[in-house]
């Protein structure tokens, strides 16, 4: 709706001087942590607020090599990487046997996957923990992958199966009169007509497990993944922040890069959630 | 998908169970059987050294009378009680946004940032911006306030907390609800507004109840999100202090289970989260399943 009269339209300029100073926050992280990253620890002390005068990347020299930042970064993006796959195939099968097979109860598996999210892990801690001991999991990535897989497995699902159920039904029935089984109508015609709601959930994931410091924090205890490399960085007194801020710019930059690159798809995929149809 | 179709054949069924069984597996061994085991857990006075002896009810009587959980169940209450303000704001720059506020779109992309910020990466920011010496006190300096602890003082640290969470979330409640505004009828707010409708009337009138279902939702996501999303927040900007200013049931289950050693106490402490939680997600799964339409 467009505003109305001239008093709306001042309205509307009052309105966007506090909406700045909010985007104005919004976009300090980034300041923060770029600007202090190329700052060294001695020109920190002198000048905590101030623009960095001059430059260097010894922080993140630093981060990578002696902080280990190299191999958090790795398991980072293996476990994120192989999660994102299983969760993308596994959730993929799920949505088209709610959305497309015949089967009785199929309402009643719909809801009793969309019931664990009743169950989120700090509801399961202790014999979530034991069951990853019990299972050989403990301190493995392939342990991770599987975790972050059952975490966020049910909103997968959800988005899959709505996905699917709103593709005509006319296009699966010709496939499957062709004489397609159902295997290969889910092969060639659900996977390659599932991309958008795949590609959406695979951004959102990465979101997800790239982020996630509780799960990786009880599964991985002798490696780390990278944001649990920063809870490190950082001691109560002593926190070195020039390289705490390196360190914040090697974990944050590939996420914020997803998001400039996929905007519109972590939008499509959030609205999905949120709105019929 | 009506009823009589829900009959298929034998090779159709068997696929389906094909299909569902790595989804089921995962969601059983690594969610429900947990939830039941932990259940029972609750009753045990489960340690670390893999001793665990039947207590009974001990571990529920316990925690009704622990100070530091009274305190965690306190904070939440407080949390909570935050929520429709949670909801209201981003609501409101959703609408502004959609009302094509100048530099709407500008904002619409930069309010989502500290949303895709891991928790941990918020934390650490804000643990040193929040600092005594931080850059906020000298923010505020500038117009003659003094310098505040925010996180080190017991009446000022759930308060930082929240407004740390409410900063880190709003950008994905803003998206939310813009994504709702684009199914409000834009003829009728056209004719009301021909008619001589206000602003604020409009909005009253026609656009808040036509987001209705979107308020819902934003409520249940963010009480979801408050209730069990807090965790790397709180671990990295406060460690729950202090005192206990800032520790939530959350945080307090993981230091139970691992620094305290007291898995049992941890699992009856997880229950009271779980029963908490139950409702809540209930309310999501209705409006999850209502917009699928299986």
């Amino acid at each position: 709706m467009a505003v109305n009269s001239k008093k709306e339209r001042r309205g509307m300029w009052a309105a966007a001087v506090p909406m700045f100073l909010l985007a104005l926050t919004c976009l300090y992280p980034i300041y923060f942590a770029l600007n202090n990253a190329l700052k060294d620890n001695r020109g920190y002390i002198l000048d905590r607020f101030g623009m960095v005068s001059d430059p260097n990347f010894e922080n993140f020299v630093t981060a990578w090599g002696r902080a280990r930042f190299s191999e958090y970064f790795m398991n980072s993006v293996i476990t994120t990487v192989g999660a994102v796959f299983v969760l993308l195939l596994v959730s993929s099968m799920a949505g088209f046997a709610l959305a497309v097979l015949r089967f009785p109860h199929r309402k009643l598996v719909f809801v009793l996957i969309l019931g664990a999210l009743m169950i989120p892990v700090q509801v399961i801690l202790v014999p979530f923990y034991q069951t990853i001991i019990a299972t050989g999991l403990l301190n493995t990535r392939t342990g991770l992958i599987i975790s972050y897989t059952a975490f966020f497995l049910p909103f997968s699902i959800y988005l899959m199966t709505a996905f699917y159920a709103g593709i005509p039904r006319d296009l699966t029935e010709a496939a499957r009169i062709d004489g397609a089984r159902f295997f290969q109508v889910w092969w060639y015609v659900m996977l390659p007509m599932g991309k958008p709601a795949l590609l959406t959930l695979g951004i959102l994931n990465t979101l997800y497990c790239w982020n996630d410091v509780l799960i990786s924090l009880l599964v991985l205890q002798n490696e780390r993944t990278l944001m649990v490399g920063i809870t490190a960085l950082r001691g109560e007194y002593t926190t070195n922040v020039p390289l705490l801020a390196a360190g914040i710019v090697l974990a944050a930059a590939p996420i914020v890069i997803i998001y400039l690159l996929f905007q519109r798809h972590i939008v499509a995929g959030i609205a999905a959630g949120a709105v019929k149809g | 998908m009506s009823d009589a179709t829900n009959i298929g054949s034998k090779a159709e069924k068997r696929i389906a169970v094909l299909f569902l069984a790595p989804a089921l597996l995962l969601l059983i061994i690594f969610r429900l059987i947990p939830l039941g085991w932990g259940f029972g857990m609750s009753f045990t006075d489960a340690n670390n050294a893999g001793t665990a002896r039947w207590v009974g009810a001990d571990n529920y009587l316990r925690a009704v009378n622990d100070p530091t959980f009274q305190d965690s169940v306190a904070n939440t209450v407080i949390l909570l009680a935050t929520m429709p303000m949670m909801v209201m704001l981003p609501m409101l720059l959703a609408i502004l946004i959609h009302q094509g506020v100048p530099g709407g779109k500008f904002f619409r992309a930069v309010y989502f940032l500290p949303a895709v910020l891991s928790s941990v990466i918020v934390g650490a920011i804000f643990n040193v911006v929040l600092r005594y010496d931080g850059s906020l006190n000298e923010f505020l300096a500038v117009f003659g306030f003094d310098a505040v602890d925010w996180l080190g003082s017991s009446s000022t640290a759930l308060g930082a907390l929240i407004a740390v969470q409410l900063w880190s979330t709003f950008g994905m409640s803003v998206l939310i609800f813009m994504a709702g505004l684009t199914t409000v009828p834009e003829d009728i707010i056209e004719a009301a507004r021909i008619d001589g409708a206000r602003f604020w009337q409009r909005l009253w009138f026609i656009v808040i109840p036509s987001l209705r279902p979107i308020i819902e939702f934003v409520a249940v996501v963010t009480t979801v999100g408050l209730l069990t999303n807090m965790f790397g927040l709180v671990y990295v900007l406060t460690g729950g202090g202090p005192g206990t200013a800032t520790t939530l049931p959350e945080f307090l289950i993981w230091l139970e289970q691992g620094k305290l050693n007291r898995p049992g106490y941890a699992a009856a402490l997880s229950m009271f989260l779980f029963v908490m939680m139950a409702g809540v997600a209930y309310a999501q799964i209705r409006i999850m399943k209502r917009n699928a339409e299986v």
